[in-house]
């Protein structure tokens, strides 16, 4: 019995030493480079969605290297993978950040960034998140020096609110809210605000589902009893749960318009829903090649170009936008000092980016406010018909109380 | 009168998709005591063979651009393999250890099998068009029904007759029954254990395909993690009925269904969120009631 | 020799409370990332010990402690955050929630107290159930808790993560929690209600002849098991700083459990070597998926196999042993040969 033991002790010791000494972290480069950390999911789950925001980050990275560098410094890429595992998303944060990054990047999903960006709060680091599109992925929840740059949930709701009553003249809508996840919730809650500050606009019912539901039979049976068929359904949720309903919605005969949040956007699910037409999406910028910016087809060609394929959804330009606000801010502070450059970036109001302005202010460091682009599905062909900024920005209470 | 018969269409369509669950797990465990965890793995594995393995974001079809039966056979078969392979590799091993430990290597299992599907076609759900005109709404007695709800309810149905009849009259079903009462007696009189928990397995991987099928249908979509949600209740529909007992496994899950969709139609809003709590509030004040579930099978039963 | 020592076994814990001694001031020569690493497995270590509590003695596999693991997450999230941070972020706390600012320790304690609370209510009802029936009724509690957490907005934050709770646990406060969660399950362990459970579990019908009664050991074992599961839950969240209803759900269940099983159900120091190996295991993955660099060589495994290679290592340890690694015996104190130490060294179990 003893050998045994022995054995399996020095097993599990050695693997620990292996661990410590094998544990090769890189001494932080100081001197020329500007390191950037990018602390997000390789592998696992999260990985579809940190990609795309990512690559498009690298483009604007290679952009800015080939025009000289920032303040003269050539930009360094630090990649960790926080195999998305929020244990292990804190770490790599940890181990971009010893690796000298002044800047951290951190997941798009505020879940799984948070402890990143964290660890880059305590020391003191700006953080940015991908793609998070919750409050909390800045000041009121991470820290001072946090930001997002992609446009809140309540704002794709709200812009889904106000353009159906203008452009649509859309007077019935019914809701229907995924509660999986808090971005759903936040897509409804700026849909119930616009709502309200919208004259002649009625909500005519309300029904909850799950993203994991194989069948939405009763919701569709509640509509299907209302008096008169919705004029339009705000639908709040996310692929793959949002293209399941729509498909069991259409073929239940609702032939209603269909909000939608920014998460729906692209064009790779809708075989579900073959012949998909009156399917609107809030989109930052057009995959489709038909962006009123030609800037935006440019860099589509260049992102497929570079990595095979055209970006898969708007979700990649947030990453372009991140690294050009944060570049333009480290610019005009002539430093990269995370208070310096954070004030410099509260004093943003309508930035100017090939996605739309952008706008931080010292209470949000988010996008409160935001030119979208409205994409319509037609015979499950998609395309930009219209362009709407909301004309009051949605306030932090509202917010808050998500 | 119409909207009491809609909704119990509604309730039948999910319980229907949720018995067939049951019934898979019921199968496997009526015969080796063994709960088997990666049963909505093996689903998800099954039908993901419908596209071409790709980590784009829209990937080709692949077996799903066969013709109907063609496709239909293939995926079943593959289920079938998959079930029995995984018999074969792991399971086999597994007899006499406690059923803790085969429970746990049934989910090591099943997380294996997850993984490998993330690295084929990554974590992004794919399209997949099949059968549409199956959604297509029927109209009986003034409830609209999908075609697809029909087929569910009468496939499982026919399933429960089926496989009720294949154990109670061939010799298969017999040797199944008394593997499940006394594994080593019917071994010893004469029965091929491998060749019983062999069809076993197979039976129960063709049916968590035929569910794949189904689900695919049904969603437009097919996405690494699809098995879970619906597996758990499987699970819990096959022990609230009586585990080895199919009929109770069916009931459990029409059960199941039916609570859910009553919930879902009649609680009001604010409470809507928290309706799969309630669901399995009753769950827990069933098995309080029935310890031993619905239907208690005399393999399941104390003597003393 | 019936020393105070030999009659109370207290070999196993200080065998295991050293190892972990040890592999905590190893830790210590390491990067800061491999420090992450073993208080995440200490803190893990305090999970799948309160699991052990109830599990290895009753023979009932239970999914549902994370519940408890999540309830003392959350307890330590009120009573620790920024008052103001709580004003803002869940506004329908009870004021005296809202204005506590504790000190770490109470409120680690407080938190499993709470999940201790939480298991008396539901345990005194569930507990009258045995086998599959009472791991369907543990797992509806889980389910009840996610579902709960997840859509409580105004208290809980719903289902996105609170952020904001200060970081007050590291390697040394996690090695001081893990150590108490060991004590505690050995106590459990050799005291009459321990061996009442345990002979609940081998025959229950016996058992019940002799006076005892299964429902109060059960019940005894489930609000100690949910006390420390609390314990590891208040250290998660006082570790990361954030938390999260998903993080106390199925994928954390099934990790833990499997840790358990894998080590050896049945036995104290299965629980600890379960937890010990699979984390040394998974972290060793872990380098290597990032890239090893020994000499002049780079080894480097393809993302996303890491958690396909542990799975195939988990199910082949469960082939090979299926009592687990441990198989219900227990590390001890190497003491010298003598006729005694036949009794001593008698495993718990099995």
């Amino acid at each position: 019995m003893l050998s045994p033991r022995l054995f399996r002790t020095a097993v599990v010791l050695t693997t620990f030493l292996t661990g410590a000494v094998a544990s090769s972290v890189a001494l932080a480069q100081a001197g020329k480079d500007l390191v950037i950390g990018f602390a997000n999911a390789k592998s696992g789950w999260v990985e579809a969605y940190d990609t795309p925001a990512r690559r498009a980050a690298m483009i604007r990275i290679d952009e800015i290297n080939a025009a000289g560098g920032l303040m003269g410094r050539h930009l360094k890429v630090v990649e960790t993978d926080t195999k998305s595992d929020r244990a292990q998303s804190a770490k790599a944060g940890l181990e971009a950040l010893d690796q000298g990054a002044e800047l951290l990047v951190v997941s798009c999903d505020y879940d799984f960034g948070s402890p990143a960006a964290l660890q880059a709060q305590k020391k003191g680091k700006l953080s940015f998140f991908l793609c998070a599109e919750d409050i909390k992925a800045g000041i009121q929840g991470v820290g001072k020096n946090s930001f997002s740059s992609s446009v809140l949930a309540a704002v794709q709701g709200a812009t889904m609110a106000e353009w159906a009553v203008a452009k649509r003249n859309v007077k019935l809508a019914y809701v229907l809210l995924d509660t999986t996840i808090e971005y759903d919730k936040g897509i409804c809650t700026g849909f119930d605000w616009m709502a309200d500050l919208q004259k002649g606009l009625t909500i005519v019912g309300r029904d909850t589902f799950k993203n994991g539901d194989a069948s939405i039979a009763a919701q569709i049976s509640r509509i299907k009893a209302l008096p008169k068929e919705p004029d339009a359904i705000m639908l709040c949720s996310y692929i793959p749960g949002a293209a399941s309903a729509v498909r069991q919605l259409r073929a239940a005969g609702i032939n209603s318009l269909i909000l939608n949040g920014s998460a729906v956007d692209g064009s790779y699910w809708l075989d579900s829903v073959p012949g998909l037409s009156n399917f609107v999406v809030p989109v930052q910028g057009s995959i489709y090649g038909d962006d009123p910016n030609p800037k935006v087809e440019e860099f589509n060609k260049t992102f497929a170009a570079k990595f095979g394929a055209r970006p898969s959804s708007t979700y990649a330009y947030p990453g372009y936008v991140l690294i050009d606000v944060w570049a333009k801010a480290v610019e005009r502070a002539k430093s990269t000092d995370a208070d310096k450059v954070t004030e410099e970036l509260e004093k943003m109001r309508n930035e100017p980016t090939i996605f739309g302005p952008r706008t931080f202010t010292k209470e949000i460091h988010h996008q409160n406010q935001a030119r979208m682009l409205i994409s319509e599905i037609k015979a499950g062909k998609p395309a930009i018909v219209d362009q709407w900024t909301i004309t009051k920005a949605v306030p932090l209470d509202v917010l808050l109380k998500k | 009168m119409t909207a009491t018969l809609q909704y119990l269409f509604d309730a039948l369509s999910l319980g229907s998709l949720y018995a067939l669950g049951a019934l898979g797990i019921a199968l496997i465990f009526g015969v080796m005591r063994l709960v088997n965890f990666a049963h909505g793995d093996v689903m998800t594995f099954a039908i993901f063979i419908l596209i071409a393995p790709t980590t784009e974001a829209v990937a080709p079809l692949w077996v799903g651009a066969w013709s109907t039966p063609l496709l239909v056979l293939t995926v079943l078969v593959a289920g079938a393999a998959l079930s029995i392979v995984s018999e074969w590799l792991v399971f086999r091993h597994l007899r006499h250890a406690t059923p803790a430990t085969t429970m746990m290597a049934s989910f090591a299992l099943g997380f294996v099998l997850q993984n490998t599907l993330l690295v084929l076609h990554s974590s992004r759900p794919k399209a997949v068009n099949l059968w549409p005109t199956l959604s297509m709404p029927m109209n009986l007695w003034g409830a609209r029904v999908p075609g697809l709800q029909m087929l569910m309810i009468s496939i499982t149905m026919l399933l429960l007759i089926g496989l009720a009849w294949m154990l109670k009259r061939s010799r298969v079903g017999l040797e199944m029954r008394v593997a499940a009462e006394n594994f080593d007696m019917a071994r010893m009189l004469g029965v091929k254990a491998n060749r019983v928990i062999l069809v076993a397995f197979g039976l129960s991987g063709t049916l968590a395909a035929l569910i794949g099928l189904l689900m695919v249908s049904q969603t437009g979509l097919v996405d690494i993690r699809m098995g879970g949600p619906m597996m758990l209740v499987a699970f819990v529909a096959t022990v609230i009925g009586g585990l080895g007992s199919l009929g109770g496994a069916v009931l459990g899950g029409f059960l199941i269904g039916a609570v859910s969709t009553a919930l879902q139609a009649w609680l009001p809003l604010e409470a809507r969120a928290f309706r799969d709590a309630f669901v399995y509030l009753a769950v827990i004040f069933l098995l309080l009631w029935r310890p031993d579930g619905l239907f208690v099978t005399s393999a399941v039963r104390q003597r003393v | 020799m019936n020393t105070f020592f030999q009659r109370h076994r207290l070999g196993t814990p200080l065998v295991l409370g050293l190892a972990l001694l040890l592999i905590t001031i190893l830790s210590l020569t390491g990067s800061a990332g491999l420090q992450r690493t073993v208080t995440e497995m200490l803190i893990r270590m305090v999970m799948v010990v309160g699991l052990f509590i109830f599990v290895g003695h009753s023979g009932v596999m239970s999914f549902g402690h994370m519940a408890f693991v999540g309830i003392g997450a959350y307890g330590v999230a009120w009573t620790t955050m920024e008052p103001s941070m709580k004003l803002m972020m869940l506004p329908g706390l009870h004021k005296m929630l809202q204005q506590a600012d504790l000190p770490w320790v109470v409120a680690t304690v407080l938190g499993a107290l709470l999940a201790a609370f939480v298991a008396l209510l539901v345990g005194s009802v569930i507990m009258r159930l045995s086998g599959i029936a009472a791991s369907i009724a543990t797992f509806s509690l889980l389910a009840i808790f996610n579902v709960v957490y997840s859509n409580w907005d105004s208290v809980t934050g719903g289902a996105s993560s609170i952020v904001g709770i200060p970081t007050s646990v590291e390697s040394w406060q996690a090695l001081a929690f893990a150590v108490v969660a060991i004590v505690l399950a050995h106590l459990h362990s050799i005291s009459r209600y321990g061996l009442g459970l345990r002979s609940v579990r081998e025959e229950p019908v016996a058992a019940q002849s002799c006076g005892i009664n299964a429902w109060r050991q059960l019940l005894v074992a489930f609000v100690l098991s949910a006390f420390v599961c609390g314990l590891g839950g208040g250290l998660d969240a006082q570790f990361l700083g954030v938390v999260n209803p998903d993080a106390y759900y199925l994928s954390r269940t099934f990790t833990c459990l499997t840790m358990l099983v894998i080590g050896g159900s049945a036995s104290l120091s299965g629980a600890v070597t379960g937890v010990v190996v699979l984390s040394a295991l998974i972290e060793l993955l872990v380098r290597f998926e990032a890239g090893v660099s020994i000499g002049a060589i780079t080894i480097h495994l393809p993302t996303g196999s890491q958690e396909i290679v542990v799975g195939v290592v988990m199910v082949l340890m469960l082939i090979r042993r299926p009592a687990g690694l441990m198989r219900g015996r227990d590390w001890s104190w190497p003491t010298r040969s003598s006729p005694a130490k036949a009794n001593l060294k008698a495993p718990l179990s099995n």
